[in-house]
């Protein structure tokens, strides 16, 4: 870890001196700039980031992004039937393209009402900056305590104890970077637009929702911005959330996301993330079961080309007994891209039969493409069932081969094979118009991003 | 209709075929007989167009066109099919799914409108009840966990459903029981027609009891040392290859 001399820090410090410090969560915010400042980015012999390269970020000067502009119909192309909504752009609220929930509270950060302000109160950033998160060796997340000090708006969600929730709740963070972030030195913009959206959902004894985020940009072809999100997750005892994380930022984005789900007794918590854009991308989870029975389902899809880099980075602590953790992630790797995958699970003494399975795969599509993959287990309790595996192939050339004697084309096979791969992910989207979307987006990306398709 | 002419192939600097001559008409079946490590597998593969095998002199016509400049898939589409001897797993791609895309895949390339769902399925079911084939492996993923007998019967369901001009079974009998057996052969003969050939790769008479061939061949160390009719199967039943030893060292 560097030092608070770091003067990589004194723009984003600056940030946070431009603006008020007011509101229900003045005093976490604080806290959160002090945490950063402390700790400062990580250095390059920080384990959990030297394979990820900041420095394209870091060497840009950040500049919040503008206030959301939005051409009618813009959020449109992004939004999914049957949903309650709410569209941000550029991080900020934009109530013409929203239609909140009923019968929860949903509000808009910067605009918290009388009930929402104590919800803030009690749960905002309580726990994401690190102070409650983990273990002590888990140091404080440099980029949630960013988020935490200079998020401008976002999302809370309080599901009321005991309600079910019918629809699920999309969230579009749609990025819409003004045109003028000129270019610096090393193809690295001067200047960079970055938000901090932010999404907390409080889910009450028994209560069951769905939230969809949604991470895109107005113009694909956008350049050069950095969306910092943060997602805090409390779920009550018997509650049942589900989270999809839809990464599909512009092709020169930087995406460094932060979630954090705390599960109290018999609660299920079950996310899938995917990542289909950006070009610096990193989710980092961090998911907390903290009473007795908690079950979470952490499913990942990351699908790259080009010189895509996407880490994912898990934790999963396993603080209680019969607690039980199902992390599945699956890479598909094209061109020159990277991935890296760094999946913990810390079993804590008090976690007797605790079930924790790990499962990362990876099918690489050129010779240049670079998957890592990293399982780490700390178990301090004796009695618990903890698995892990991980893989790293290529595609099946008898399966190809086999597709093609019957007729198919190299490309279809081709295409056919990748998308067997993925599915075992996708697949287990029940909402229908989001598993719709996902395919497209695979076969987009799969013709998209393909260079050699020479038949035989 | 299939012509191969003094075929060589090796694999990784082995030599596997030393000199194929085969003609196979409109019509007729050919059964090839030899036994293990002769070279059978490897003929089949190389009609069908797998990379993996180098072909170092001869040719290969199919219609008098050249196998040689066509892809795997263009094979296909030419009427060219191999029933493999050991079915490919294909995990997450389902049965009825992947029949559907080969077939129209095919017809697309032969300048035929595609087949839409219902029209296929129709075809589907016509075809998996000739072939004995239960409707729960057409929504299981390829062969994948596939009893051995079922992977056979399926690639044979696959055969019916494409409708192949030239169909090469590799061991296609292996592995099933008699009933499974009776029903392989029932669908070949079924599809038995004066425009279409078959290529019977076995090891065993049994099977030629059912489908009886118009011409044996008997493949040995990457050859065919002998040629004849259908009694050639039962001459070889009796005594075995031993007695070709001399037209190996012959030829
Ligand atoms: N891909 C390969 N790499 C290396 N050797 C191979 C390969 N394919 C075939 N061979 C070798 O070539 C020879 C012929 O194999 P092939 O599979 O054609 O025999 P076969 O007549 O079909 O035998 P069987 O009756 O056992 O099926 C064998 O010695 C085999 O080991
Ligand atoms: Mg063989």
């Amino acid at each position: 870890m560097t030092s608070g001399a770091d003067n990589r820090t004194g723009p984003y410090l600056e940030l946070f001196a431009g603006r008020g410090a007011g509101g229900p969560v003045a005093a976490r915010r604080q806290q959160a700039i002090e945490r950063f400042e402390a700790a400062g980015f990580p250095g390059s012999r920080d384990e959990e980031w030297r394979q990820t390269n900041l420095g394209p970020i870091l060497r840009a000067r950040p500049v919040p992004a503008a206030g959301g502009a939005l051409g009618e119909g813009g959020a449109l192309p992004f939004l999914y039937p049957d949903c309650d909504r709410m569209v941000f752009v550029n991080g900020r609220y934009a109530p013409a393209a929203s239609s909140p929930p009923e019968g929860v509270t949903a509000f808009s950060l910067a605009d918290p009402e009388g009930a929402g302000s104590e919800l803030l109160a009690e749960h905002l950033g309580a726990s994401v900056d690190g102070r409650a998160s983990c273990s002590a060796d888990a140091g404080v997340h440099p980029f949630a305590a960013l988020n935490t000090a200079l998020f401008e708006d976002g999302v809370a969600l309080g599901i009321p104890a005991g309600t079910a929730l019918e629809r699920p709740i999309q969230v579009l963070w749609l990025s819409a970077p003004s045109a003028d972030a000129a270019a610096g030195d090393n193809g690295a913009p001067a200047s960079i637009e970055v938000s901090f959206p932010r999404l907390l959902v409080v889910a009450g004894e028994n209560s069951q929702a769905a939230v969809i985020e949604t991470f895109a940009a107005a113009d694909p072809a956008a350049g050069g911005y950095f969306v910092c999100p943060a997602a805090e997750f409390v779920c009550g005892a018997g509650s049942v959330v589900r989270h999809t994380r839809l990464q599909a930022d512009a092709a020169g984005a930087f995406h460094l996301g932060f979630q954090h789900a705390r599960l109290d007794r018999a609660a299920a918590f079950e996310s899938s993330s995917l990542a289909f854009g950006g070009a610096l991308v990193r989710n980092d989870t961090v998911a907390l079961l903290d009473g007795e029975g908690a079950d979470c389902t952490l499913d990942g899809l990351y699908v790259l080309a080009g010189s895509q880099f996407t880490g994912n980075h898990m934790r999963v602590e396993h603080r209680q007994p019969h607690t039980t953790s199902h992390q599945l992630y699956k890479g598909v790797l094209d061109g020159q891209a990277r991935s890296v995958f760094n999946g913990r699970i810390y079993v804590h003494q008090a976690a007797q039969k605790t079930d924790a399975k790990q499962t990362n795969r990876n099918l690489l599509l050129s010779k240049a493409a670079l998957a890592n993959s990293n399982p780490q287990l700390e178990i301090f309790a004796d009695d618990v069932r903890c698995t892990h595996g991980s893989t790293i192939g290529r595609l099946d050339e008898e399966a190809l081969f086999y597709l093609r004697a019957r007729g198919i084309g190299f490309e279809e096979a081709h295409g056919m094979l990748v998308h067997a791969f993925a599915r075992e992910v996708t697949d287990k989207a029940t909402f229908e118009p989001l598993r719709r979307d996902l395919e497209a987006r695979l076969f987009a990306s799969l013709n998209g991003g393909r260079s050699n398709g020479q038949g035989g | 209709m299939l012509r191969v002419t003094d075929l060589h192939a090796k694999v990784e600097e082995q030599e596997i075929l030393k000199g194929v001559d085969l003609e196979v008409g409109a019509g007729e079946v050919h059964a090839v007989m030899g036994p293990n490590g002769s070279g059978k597998s490897t003929l089949a593969q190389v009609l069908a167009g797998k990379e993996d095998y180098e072909i170092t002199a001869g040719s290969l016509e199919l219609d008098g066109e050249d196998l040689q400049e066509m892809a795997p898939e263009e094979r296909a589409h030419a009427g060219l099919f191999l029933a493999f001897q050991y079915p490919v797993e294909i995990p997450g791609v389902g049965n009825s799914y992947f029949l559907k895309a080969a077939v129209n895949a095919n017809r697309k390339a032969r300048g035929e409108p595609e087949l839409d769902a219902m029209d296929f399925l129709k075809l589907l079911r016509e075809r998996a009840t000739l072939v004995d084939v239960d409707e729960a492996l057409l929504r299981r993923p390829v062969n994948d966990g596939f009893s051995g007998g079922e992977k056979k019967r399926n690639e044979i369901l696959q055969m019916a459903v494409l409708e192949p001009r030239l169909a090469v079974l590799d061991e296609t009998d292996s592995g099933l029981d008699i009933d499974a057996l009776k029903t392989v052969a029932a669908g070949v003969n079924a599809l038995r027609a004066e425009n279409r050939a078959f290529v019977v790769i076995t090891h065993y008479q049994r099977l030629l009891n059912y489908i009886v061939p118009d011409h044996v061949h008997v493949l040995l160390d990457g050859r065919i040392v002998r040629s004849g009719g259908s009694e050639l199967a039962h001459e070889l039943e009796e005594k075995g290859y031993g007695g070709f030893d001399g037209a190996r060292a012959e030829a």
